[in-house]
């Protein structure tokens, strides 16, 4: 067994073909394109898309909480009772280069309070933010018995409606442009487990209110709400099985704002907000043998800390397809 | 290849930094003025007819050293001292305190409301416990200060400051003593000169009378609000327009002025607002027999009592007797009119646009917020500014619209209490609203009357701004039905009901001696 170094990395098993295992970087997504949205979902991973090959995905994701932190105070708040907040999200990436592979995405989220609850809000609804990134596979070699990478991601998103995300808790995102940068590290035994690390900031802008005061440790006599930047680190152990049919994963991922208040005394959330999160979450990505390009992928995360953010619980499921947009098989010699 | 790669990278890079060094925003703390030219003096203003003292005269502040006083000249000398040294947190101070600190001291006001304005939580085992004057750290913190309370606050504040510089005016025109940038041709005064004498100053009044209204309206802010105080005395002396003594004697005036206002306040009725469960039943008692409907608070767990069941019987500052101005029954459960109304806030619930939306959030003024009360105090203050008004018209202006949002609270209140009408989410079934229904009956509209009072106030001082306010107020008003919290008629018949509670402080204001 000895293929291309690039070659072996990518399809352990299956040289010659493009796997559908190449759509299993679609969850680094949510991660890249949408931290506003459940603090980041996944896990951004290390794996690269080849030029010319669109990967798309469809996911539904049921996120629920009936407590959240009022700063540092875990509270149950039965004018708001237990919020639901489900997500449509479509995204697609495209190979570029082989080393550099970029996606989109434009989530559609719903947000409404279970019954009985005591404040009688209607929920939101309504496309969220669309986010561009771009994934830039910097290193890529042989170390020891396995493979070491490194990546960089760059990702912007900004409102695409004009919902209002001082609507909290039923508001469906923080309203904002975001701009973020992510270094990702991973290493690779050939045995299939893998560990994988990530940095990221985010630098936030700012969002309209419709109201043109609030307090926020003071006064401010403006509509513009400044959101918090925040770092993010996460930190993932996975393994390939069944031929790298099967992908698990393990996650930890946690936001830290650099700023902000806190919510105060049974009030409101707002997007001034300092928010703090700690987050386990668990994955699973099968591709199919059968259909060439499709995979299905499953997924539940679980915040177990945090400040001025709900504590939430979410699950999803999606199905991703991968194809090449140009017809004629791609020379993998020819790549590098 | 590589190449093109970095140049992809540094463009995404270089973009993404660009979008948000270029999207800083100023985010103001407060109203972006400065010192500005008063249009007009008011050498008359010690004779015009002060809210609870009796005349301008009443207080008695004794005359001043003269200017070739030896005492004058070392005060003035230890200013200039004080004006050589000045640090640059002294100059921000002065420059943030300008020549109007009456618009300065409502902004701390409307931040202290905003600060308290959140409403008690419910205990573990589902009970509430309410804020309490004799342990103001609570918690819950003391005050509460939702809209009723934040009115009176803000009343009592302005005034106190009016009466304080009807005062200052009075012995301003009788002693005469000059500014001392107008003695002394070294000084540089910090703002636009005048020729308003010094003694007493009028800062200081302010100063004095704000801090000792807010300290006993918000008494875990003492410490807070001595510090303002003393930073704002400084920054008198620092702008080169009053010595020690003008100050001094300012500060008598606004000692005197907050004890006289804050006897009122201790006996007005405000502190058995909040009543107990048993007259709160009562009240409910009585409108059902009366009307055969009660209001229903649909919290979980639900709030045993609604807010301030008896501020309608708070005293009021311009009507004797309630009652006099208490509107027309609103419309049985089972008439037309009513269901015809339900159908209107379906129809709005239903097609909610973003311009519906926009004006319901724009008045909203909930908690954690300034009230309505506040948001017309801000919206005087800006106009306030753009007139260049002097201290002494502020504070009229201030005054007169507070105490006419104060007294149409109060009969808004009565109406709420004696009426107890349900609220939308009470009486349609599933409804669901996009603002938080209030803990107390709906008819009638408070934002209604707190504004239509507000803005006649504003109207009859600012005659070119009556069309846009009373725009606004009509706004305010029809902004809780597209909330969905309010019926139509509570916010019409509220908007006409402030309109004539106004009518009796405007009339008061128009008797003062600023008129003629």
């Amino acid at each position: 067994m000895t293929f291309p170094k690039h070659f072996r990395y990518r399809c352990p098993k299956h040289k010659k073909k493009v796997v559908p295992t190449f759509c299993a970087f679609i969850l680094a997504l949510v991660g890249i394109c949408l931290p506003n949205l459940l603090s980041g979902q996944t896990p951004s991973d290390a794996l690269m898309m080849r030029s010319k090959n669109v990967c798309v995905l469809f996911s539904y994701d049921m996120g629920t909480f009936d407590r959240y932190w009022e700063g540092s105070y875990l509270r149950s708040n039965q004018t708001v009772a237990t919020v639901d907040r489900n997500t449509i999200m479509p995204m697609a990436a495209i190979g570029i280069l082989d080393d550099l592979n970029f996606y989109i995405s434009l989530p559609y989220v719903s947000t409404e309070s279970s019954e009985p609850n005591g404040g009688k809000f209607t929920g939101a609804r309504g496309f969220q933010d669309i986010g561009f990134a771009v994934k830039y596979r910097a290193i890529q070699t042989a170390l020891g018995s396995g493979k070491l990478t490194a990546l960089a991601t760059a990702g912007f998103s900004t409102p695409f409606t004009n919902y209002l995300s001082d609507y909290r808790p039923y508001s469906i995102g923080s309203g904002a442009p975001e701009f973020s940068l992510r270094g990702i590290g991973q290493y690779q035994w050939n045995n299939g487990f893998y560990v994988r690390a990530a940095l990221a900031h985010l630098w936030r802008g700012y969002t309209e209110a419709e109201r043109d005061y609030y307090y926020n440790n003071g006064s401010y006599y403006t509509a513009w709400m400044d959101i918090p930047n925040a770092w993010t680190y996460e930190g993932i152990l996975g393994k390939w099985f069944f031929n790298t049919s099967l992908k698990l994963e393990l996650s930890y991922f946690s936001l830290n704002s650099t700023s902000g208040d806190d919510i105060r005394a049974y009030n409101a959330a707002q997007p001034t907000n300092k928010v703090e999160s700690d987050r386990i979450g668990l994955s699973a990505q099968y591709f199919f043998k059968s259909i060439k390009g499709l995979g299905i992928v499953a997924y539940h995360n679980r915040v177990v800390d945090g400040r001025n953010t709900p504590k939430l619980s979410n699950t999803g499921f999606g199905i991703t397809y991968q194809f090449n947009v140009i017809k004629k098989q791609t020379d993998e010699k020819d790549a590098q | 290849m590589k190449k093109m790669r970095n140049k992809i990278i540094t463009l995404v890079l270089a973009l993404g930094l660009a979008i948000f060094v270029s999207c800083e925003k100023d985010t103001p703390r407060y109203l972006p003025y400065e010192g500005y030219s008063f249009t007009e003096l008011n050498e008359n203003g010690g004779d015009w007819t002060p809210v609870l003292e009796d005349s301008g005269a009443s207080i008695t502040v004794d005359a001043p050293d003269a200017t070739d006083s030896q005492a004058y000249q070392d005060e003035l000398a230890d200013m200039k001292q004080a004006m050589a040294n000045m640090t640059s947190e002294q100059k921000k101070a002065v420059k943030y305190w300008t020549n109007n600190p009456a618009i300065r001291w409502n902004e701390i006001a409307l931040e202290l409301i905003a600060k308290y304005n959140l409403i008690p939580g419910p205990n573990a085992d589902g009970t509430y416990t309410l804020p309490n004057p004799a342990n103001p750290e609570g918690p819950p913190a003391f005050p509460f200060a939702h809209p009723p309370y934040a009115c009176r606050a803000l009343a009592y504040m302005s005034v106190a400051q009016f009466d304080g510089l009807i005062t200052a005016w009075h012995y301003k025109y009788e002693y005469n003593r000059a500014a001392p940038y107008q003695l002394d041709e070294d000084i540089d005064y910090a703002y636009e000169e005048n020729d308003i004498p010094s003694y007493p100053s009028d800062g200081a009044v302010i100063a004095r009378a704000s801090r000792k209204i807010l300290t006993a309206m918000f008494p875990l802010e003492a410490e807070y609000l001595q510090k303002l105080e003393e930073e704002n005395l400084e920054s008198l002396l620092l702008s080169g327009g009053y010595v020690t003594s003008d100050i001094d004697a300012g500060l008598v005036i606004g000692d005197a002025v907050s004890a006289t206002g804050l006897a009122r306040a201790a006996n007005d009725g405000m502190k058995n607002a909040q009543t107990p469960k048993a007259v709160s039943d009562s009240i409910k008692q009585a409108a059902y027999d009366r009307f055969g409907w009660a209001w229903d608070n649909l919290e979980i767990p639900v709030r045993p009592v609604g807010l301030t069941p008896l501020f309608g019987k708070v005293t009021m500052w311009s009507i004797a007797d309630v009652e006099s101005v208490r509107p027309i029954a609103p419309p049985q459960l089972d008439s037309q009119e009513f269901l015809d109304d339900v159908q209107l806030l379906k129809d709005y619930a239903r097609n909610m646009t973003d311009e519906h939306r926009r004006i319901a959030n724009f008045w909203q003024d909930g908690l954690g917020t300034y009230t309505p009360p506040g948001h017309w105090n801000r919206i005087a203050n800006e106009i306030i500014v753009e007139h260049q008004l002097n201290p002494l018209q502020t504070t009229r202006t201030l005054a007169y619209m507070n105490m006419a949002i104060m007294d149409s609270g109060i009969s808004c209140w009565d109406a709420k209490y004696y009426y107890h009408y349900p609220r939308p989410i009470q009486m349609i079934e599933n409804f669901e609203t996009i603002a938080g229904t209030p803990n107390f009956p709906s008819y009638t509209s408070g934002h209604s009357v707190f504004s239509a009072a507000a803005s006649e106030v504003l109207a009859y001082i600012f005659p070119d701004e009556a069309a846009k306010v009373r725009g606004w107020a009509e706004e305010a008003a029809i902004s809780r039905v597209y909330g969905g919290i309010h019926w139509s008629f509570d916010a019409f018949v509220g908007t006409d009901q402030g309109r004539e509670v106004a009518q009796y402080t405007i009339d008061r204001a128009k008797a003062d001696g600023a008129d003629n």
